[in-house]
């Protein structure tokens, strides 16, 4: 028996599909321009400790005003790599280049970007003022130049009741808005984000990934945020690198990543996911014909090229599969099962059906209609049935 | 809450405190002794502070001490911070451990030990022996204590706050000195009154390490009472006393001021998190 379902999020997620209305303009897309310079280039870099790889030979261009979001668990190295931009680390291989510039070497207070910590690392002797000024300071800018753009940035993370408060007077709410307005006081080209929100409860944190977006469309900085809530990184990125054990797995925009994973990995990183082990036993016209291990034939288009014979996993979205009483009319992509648990969340309910192979599959449906349809209740026998190009034929 | 003593703790505190503190108790009385004979009262005066001031002896002897005092700790005090933060910041490097254990040696080595070694190495360079070498000798032994006090606060020193300063611009030395030294300040400071404290009434390295012209007053006072105890030694040993007292229990109170904050800071953040 395999495991059908791979969660690893709440259920509420729901991605969006189509154009994403977080990228920072509409039909922003620099990464398919291949006349377009990154601003940040990884070249081949490896960062070892001892004999712990932590990164490996990683090669990754991120465009001006993106806001780029490095996922995966922790341990996968995206923390290391982030240092690595920032100056805190040194790549054991490789060059990492900023618009144009090969700063591998360069020391962080060299560096043009700025970083905002996970512990916020706010100086606990200055005030708020403070804090936001020093990077301005280092700078030797004039005085009134410095208060103008300290009360800019303060007046842009609504901070300006608190100038003169030190960090231990403030919520921790507060302290990360402090954290963002240093880090883009100077007006670097890059703002590094180190897990900025860990720290905050759930609803505090939704509302500052929303500040987060506002302010990097407001200020046309390229962000990048290192996390691990893949919810995070679906809401503010305007592309995804995933990352496990210190491989770049997959990077595209969060509507590809959960369309269109590349590997099991990813399927089940990024929302719910319905994996078919089987092999392929017919190709033609772009379908994909599998005979899967719990017996039935699965049709699926694949963009990927397989050959019969091959092992594969077909990969389906819960709410891509449609479960009935009634046996649909078409014999395509149509599996028999029973029943085994319902999940009722309010809007929509989740459905656990196990088929006669013995595999368990997970199926969403909305609760739109109310008492129309004859309701789906334990025990019941079903059908589930999805198009041809519901799924994703994964070979990894 | 209230905490009631048993009667096994109230008599062992006081024994204690009683075999600790009457000695120097009865010193500081018979400081204020009118009488001339140190062993018999003869009312209360302050007579003896008085003519302390017109001994030239020991002035002199009380102004060499401070001078040694406040060198050998200032010195002391940036050796040992820049050796605590060696040790906490560097990780590890080759000699890490050998390092550490040089450095915190003296604290149990015994001071006839340091003391007869410093008397030799100075012998050997052919250093005039006098108030520099008993100022090196202080640095010697004072430096491992401010270590120690200035490595326990940054060991509990969240490191990204340097990283964040060099982030936003500043080099290593303006990071340390607008960022670390200000945070730890406080610790350097109770380093710098321990190590003060510990010079102010050392005998036995300001012996072997003296020479003439030299005297401080921990060795006047002994030479002195060699020959007999004079009312004006009880008045300077009570002086001498009085600047300990204030020297420890300021540098306890900074150092307990300082991990109470930290501990709140501590508070705050896991409060913030929810």
């Amino acid at each position: 028996m395999t495991v059908a379902t791979a969660s690893q999020s709440t259920p509420t997620l729901t991605p969006r599909a189509g154009p994403r209305t977080a990228a920072p303009q509409s039909g922003f897309a620099p990464w398919n321009d291949p006349k377009k310079p990154p601003i940040v280039r990884f070249e081949g870099i490896t960062k070892r400790f001892d004999d712990f790889v932590a990164v490996k030979n990683i090669t990754l261009d991120i465009y001006e005003r993106e806001f780029f979001a490095l996922l995966g668990p922790s341990g996968c190295g995206k923390s290391t790599l982030l240092r690595m931009l920032g100056g805190f680390e040194k790549p054991t291989e490789g060059k990492i280049i900023v618009a144009g510039q090969d700063i591998t070497d360069m020391p962080p207070y060299d560096r043009p970007v700025n970083m905002m910590f996970q512990s916020y690392a706010l100086f606990p002797h200055m005030t708020v003022e403070g804090n936001i000024g020093f990077g301005l300071r280092q700078e030797g800018m004039p005085k009134d130049k410095i208060a103008e753009r300290v009360d800019e940035a303060m007046g842009m993370l609504e901070l300006r009741q608190f100038a003169k408060r030190k960090p231990n007077q403030l919520s921790g709410g507060q302290q990360q808005r402090v954290a963002l307005a240093r880090a883009i006081a100077k007006k670097p080209r890059i703002v590094l984000l180190d897990e900025p929100l860990g720290a905050l409860d759930k609803k505090l944190r939704q509302q500052a990934q929303f500040e987060l977006m506002r302010i990097q469309e407001t200020t046309g900085t390229t962000f990048i945020i290192v996390t691990h809530d893949q919810e995070e990184a679906m809401t503010v990125a305007s592309r995804i690198a995933v990352m496990d054990k210190g491989d770049l797995v997959q990077v595209a925009t969060p509507g590809d990543i959960y369309e269109n994973p590349k590997t099991r990995y990813i399927s089940g990183f990024i929302g719910d996911v319905n994996l078919f082990e089987g092999k392929v036993s017919a190709v033609a016209d772009g379908c994909v014909e599998i005979e899967s291990t719990e017996g039935s034939k699965l049709k699926t288009r694949s963009a990927e090229p397989v050959s019969v014979g091959q092992q594969v996993w077909l990969a389906l979205r819960p709410e891509k599969i449609r479960i009935s009483h009634d046996q649909p009319s078409s014999t395509v992509n149509a599996i028999p099962g029973k029943v085994e648990d319902i999940g009722y969340l309010g809007s929509i309910s989740h459905y656990h059906v196990r088929t006669a192979g013995g595999q368990r599959i997970t199926a969403l449906r909305a609760n739109a209609a109310h008492a129309v349809e004859r309701s789906i209740s334990w025990e019941d026998s079903v059908w589930l049935d999805w198009p041809v190009d519901a799924g994703v034929v994964l070979t990894r | 809450m209230k905490t009631r003593f048993s009667w096994f703790n109230l008599t062992s505190i006081t024994f204690g405190f009683a075999f600790l503190y009457i000695p120097i108790l009865l010193l500081v009385i018979y400081s204020f002794n009118e009488s001339k004979l140190v062993t018999v009262w003869g009312g209360f005066s302050t007579k003896w502070y008085g003519s302390l001031l017109q001994n030239q002896a020991l002035m002199d002897a009380a102004w060499v001490t401070i001078r040694v005092a406040v060198v050998s700790a200032t010195i002391a005090t940036a050796l040992g911070t820049l050796a605590a933060i060696t040790l906490v910041r560097m990780g590890r490097f080759p000699g890490r451990t050998l390092f550490s254990g040089m450095i915190f040696a003296p604290l149990v080595m015994p001071d006839v030990i340091i003391g007869l070694s410093l008397l030799l190495m100075f012998v050997a360079i052919g250093f005039d022996r006098g108030f520099w070498t008993i100022t090196l000798a202080h640095i010697t032994f004072t430096m491992c204590y401010a270590a120690v006090v200035v490595q326990a606060r940054l060991q509990d020193f969240d490191k990204s706050v340097e990283e964040a300063a060099m982030d936003l611009g500043a080099t290593p030395v303006n990071t340390f000195f607008q960022i670390t030294l200000p945070i730890i300040a406080p610790s350097v400071i109770s380093a710098w009154l321990l190590a003060f404290t510990l010079s102010l009434d050392d005998l036995v390295l300001a012996s072997f390490a003296t020479g003439p012209g030299a005297t401080t007053l921990p060795m006047k006072i002994y030479s002195q009472v060699r020959l007999g105890v004079t009312p004006e030694i009880n008045a300077i040993s009570t002086i001498l006393i009085g600047i300990v007292t204030v020297g420890v229990l300021t540098a306890a109170y900074i150092t307990k001021r300082q991990t109470d904050k930290a501990e709140r800071e501590r508070r705050r953040a896991f409060g913030a998190t929810g």
